[in-house]
């Protein structure tokens, strides 16, 4: 898109290692929690299932958190903004969803 | 206990597979199966349905980001709709009829995937003439075909109808708790004019955010069982990674016309559950 000598990697792959990275994580916590579970009966396999599962909640957020820092160092003041508000308007989802 | 984990991965696997491919959660599958078949609580269902839309979303979006077939800029401008939306739908959830909206929505479903049908197997390259929002905000986009063999350049248009559109498919996820994907591939599809496949990849790219904030609700609730979520998400998640590699090499036209039953289907689920109450 732009030819930015100092960038060599684009927003896309950036964030293509985000989600790359989180679901690779949550996968092999999730494969491994699952497939010990039926042999023990310790609590640690419901434990990496659990941890598997908020590794991928947190994902996204960490994707448009990192899509923010992104078009901050691009100077893309617009959207930056714009990831700011899905942010606040995730924050105030979750806290709306708790409170009431 | 186990067999039911392991009867539940072929079906979380083709949810996946589905959802990649067309942009979509996968609920109005997921729910019905997880509770009709698995006889899983509802609200259990729902929570492991939403925390594996986040799978469908970030396992397919990977594999859609480096083909370039995600449309960055247009995703968070929409997703600024969606998040602000699904908010405030959660909000004003309990002063709304809940049936009226159902056959609202319903309807407005129907009447795209009306529309679908009525245009498919058309997968014309359109002549999309940017309106001014979209070239300040450089929407437009391109990408590599390789159902066609060549590159797909492509301008959007409508950008603030699209965000409206956008904002009232996040209320109805909020009150509906259904519609991740449903309502915005339509909407970019037929209203900003973005490519069919630029459309569900792009969907697919925003749908795993508006989830990520009903999940923590769920999560903090206790809804999330770790032995239903778990295989559910497992399963969804190389669903999502198989059928993003699938729809990169399938012909537009294919995607559409699959996404055309779903579309009817899901409309007539709303309208049932409005009409007999849900």
């Amino acid at each position: 898109m732009n030819q930015e000598p100092a960038k060599i990697m684009t927003i896309e792959s950036i964030l293509a290692r985000v989600l790359r990275l989180g679901s690779i994580i949550a996968g092999v916590l999730l494969a491994i929690g699952l497939s010990t579970m039926p042999l023990t009966g310790a609590p640690y396999p419901r434990r990496l299932i659990m941890a598997g599962l908020i590794t991928l909640l947190l994902t996204p957020v960490l994707r448009v958190l990192v899509a923010g820092v992104v078009f901050v160092k691009e100077r893309d003041w617009l959207f930056a903004l714009f990831c700011l508000v899905v942010l606040c308007a995730l924050t105030a989802g979750v806290t709306l969803g708790l409170v009431v | 206990m186990i067999t039911t984990m392991l009867l539940l991965f072929p079906v979380a696997i083709v949810a996946g597979v589905m959802g990649a491919i067309l942009g979509l959660g996968g609920g109005v599958i997921l729910v019905p199966a997880l509770t009709l078949l698995f006889k899983v609580p509802m609200r259990t269902a729902v929570a492991a349905s939403t925390v594996s839309i986040i799978a469908t979303s970030t396992g397919a979006a990977v594999a859609y980001l480096n083909d370039h077939f995600t449309n960055i800029r247009v995703a968070m401008w929409l997703e600024m709709g969606t998040a602000v939306g699904a908010t405030t739908g959660a909000l004003v959830a309990g002063y709304l009829n809940q049936r009226v909206l159902f056959i609202l929505f319903g309807v407005l479903l129907g009447y795209s995937g009306y529309n679908m049908l009525k245009t498919r197997g058309k997968e014309r390259d359109r002549q999309v003439v940017p309106d001014r929002m979209s070239r300040r905000l450089r929407l437009a986009g391109s990408f590599y075909d390789p159902a066609l063999g060549r590159r797909v350049e492509y301008q959007v248009t409508h950008s603030i109808p699209g965000l409206v559109i956008m904002y009232f498919s996040g209320a109805a996820a909020g009150l509906l708790g259904i519609g991740a994907g449903i309502f915005k591939v339509p909407a970019m599809d037929q209203v900003m004019g973005l490519p069919f496949k630029a459309s569900t990849a792009t969907s697919n790219f925003m749908i795993g955010v508006t989830a990520a904030s009903g999940a923590v609700v769920y999560f903090a609730r206790g809804d999330v069982q770790p032995l239903v979520t778990g295989p559910v998400v497992l399963g969804v998640l190389i669903g999502a990674l198989i059928g993003a590699r699938l729809m990169v090499k399938m012909k537009a036209t294919t995607v559409r016309k699959m996404f055309i039953p779903l579309i009817l289907y899901t409309a007539a689920v709303m309208i049932y559950k409005g009409v007999v109450r849900s």
